[in-house]
């Protein structure tokens, strides 16, 4: 089945290339990423810093609270990892393209191996092993 | 209609007639020769003469940007610069055209530099001649005080939504005190009328994305929408022209032809020189030479038809640009008349010259020259220097 492609003539534009707003959510930019910032609910105080800075709409609120990252729209800027209070040890950004545990797209973010590797690189081996029971 | 006859020099006039219009925005930052038309305008907000939004930008980048955002919310917004400022606005001309958003501003022509120089020249203006912008030369304060007027019916008519600016040359009109005729605030303000935006930033209502990416799929469509608007504004500023002539006794158009109907030689020119070369054109007629003038008023959208159909029966043609474009070809207003008359497949010898840059200045003897010089023209000469030391 083919489908007729919606095409505007110059004449049809709206004036000044204005269209409706909210289109953002039609561009899945979180490919454009290169680090991938991990969160650790367990660490986490609920300061919200992480959620006023994020220049995207990456981080979720859910009832009121801190939620998951949106990875489809996460450009992997760090800002959220810098802004965290330092002494939570809440959030780490890390390289994607990490040789070692082959992630190389948004949904790596996942994979628990990454997450692991984000928790090991946010503090020494020992107190990975104590705070997240990382093996 | 009641008329005021003052003393005012082209700035003053300028900011009069911003007073008059009472735009809700207005964001600038000062340059010579134009930082008087903010200075005096800044006089009128402190005393409450405008309901205007005064913003005093730390740049002229910065100044058209916030022009740009305030038109873009709806409010008739207006700014003034000159030279490195309409320079340094560059960039953001080419969004204001292409947000399709009317802001008027009042830019008094001086050199770009380098070298450093701050008297007249056209050389800023038509450094913006492809920026979407209307362009409107005025010959006198008269003409600027009129013509800003205009540009806002103008750029604000739903056929066109384009920016417009309206020049006048530094120093020579911008401090040159001269007699102005005003019109009552409340007649400008009737004439203008109130401003319906096409689209609105802050309206919370219908929110809308202003400003959002156009790839290879539709940035050539809206160019093409922006050349439709250029074209349609040649009526706009035609039929605006003529109803400002009913109302306020001076009738305009795209240009202005003096003496022309017998004329063998016609010399071709914008802005304050115009002036100068009516008193050429009358002594020259004295002493027997049938001349006459064409001056441009609109180089933007550029009057090719008028023009030719202004020259066509002339035996010669003598060109005057106040700016080098350093194509080796010729100034920009001689190269396009020359454009013009090719179309209209017409080959009337034309003697392009440069003149007056950096503030030279120019006399009713060497335009009396310049018409001898075009006198047993046969055929288009290169481009020559008028004023030059050799
Ligand atoms: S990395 Fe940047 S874009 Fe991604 S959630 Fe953090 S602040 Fe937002
Ligand atoms: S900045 Fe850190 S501690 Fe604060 S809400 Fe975000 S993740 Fe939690």
């Amino acid at each position: 089945m083919t489908t007729k492609p919606n095409i505007k003539s110059w004449r049809d534009l709206n004036i000044g290339g204005v269209i409706e707003s909210g289109t953002s959510e039609h561009f899945k930019t979180g490919g454009w990423r290169s680090k991938v910032p991990i969160w650790q609910e367990k660490n986490c105080i609920q300061c919200m810093n992480c959620w006023a800075f994020c220049p995207d709409d990456a981080i979720k609120v859910k009832d009121g609270k801190r939620a998951e990252y949106d990875y489809e729209f996460c450009k992997g800027c760090g800002i959220c990892a810098e802004e965290c209070p330092k002494t939570t040890q809440a959030i780490n950004a890390i390289k994607k393209e990490d040789p070692n545990i082959e992630i190389d797209s948004w949904d790596g973010a996942e994979n628990p191996k990454f997450r692991e590797k984000a928790a090991i690189l946010m503090v020494s081996i020992k107190e990975a092993k104590e705070k997240f029971g990382i093996k | 209609m009641q008329k005021t006859i003052v003393a005012r020099t082209g700035n003053e006039a300028v900011a009069e007639a911003m007073r008059q219009i009472n735009p809700d925005v207005c964001a600038a930052y000062p340059i010579t020769p134009a930082t008087e038309i903010m200075q005096i305008f800044s006089t009128f907000v402190a005393d409450g003469l405008v309901k205007t939004n005064l913003i005093t930008a730390e740049s002229e980048h910065s100044a058209m940007s916030a022009c740009v955002g305030s038109a873009a919310s709806g409010a008739r917004t207006m700014t003034a610069t000159a030279a490195q400022g309409l320079a340094l606005m560059h960039e953001i001309l080419y969004i204001a055209s292409g947000l399709r958003l009317p802001i008027v501003m009042a830019d008094v022509n001086r050199a770009l530099s380098g070298p450093i120089n701050i008297h007249c020249d056209h050389s800023d203006t038509m450094a913006e001649r492809d920026s979407g912008w209307i362009q409107i030369f005025s010959e006198n304060s008269q003409e600027a005080y009129d013509n800003l007027i205009q540009a806002v019916r103008i750029a604000e008519h739903k056929d066109v939504l384009l920016p417009a600016m309206v020049t006048t040359d530094g120093f020579i009109i911008s401090h040159g005190m001269e007699r102005l005729e005003m019109y009552p605030d409340e007649e400008i303000q009737k004439f203008i009328g109130e401003y319906k935006p096409a689209y609105n930033l802050l309206n919370v209502e219908n929110p809308i994305t202003v400003g959002s990416l156009v790839l290879t799929d539709y940035y050539m469509e809206h160019k093409r929408a922006q050349h439709e608007a250029m074209k349609n504004s040649v009526k706009v500023i035609k039929d605006i022209g003529k109803e400002f002539g009913k109302i306020f006794g001076k009738e305009y158009d795209m240009i202005e032809k003096y003496k022309i109907d017998d004329a063998d030689y016609i010399l071709i020119c914008l802005g304050s020189t115009a002036g100068t070369t009516k008193v050429a054109v009358e002594e020259l007629r004295q002493e027997g030479m049938k001349v006459g003038l064409v001056k441009i008023r609109v180089f933007r959208p550029f009057p090719a038809e008028d023009i030719v159909n202004a020259i066509k029966n002339a035996k010669s043609v003598a060109i005057l640009d106040r700016s080098e474009s350093l194509s080796t070809q010729a100034g920009p207003v001689a190269t396009e008349v020359k454009a013009a008359l090719y179309d209209a497949a017409i080959n009337i010898p034309i003697k392009p010259y440069i003149y007056g840059l950096g503030g030279r200045e120019i006399y009713v003897e060497q335009i009396k020259n310049v018409f001898k010089s075009i006198k047993d023209l046969k055929k288009t000469e290169p481009v020559s220097y008028l004023g030059v030391k050799e």
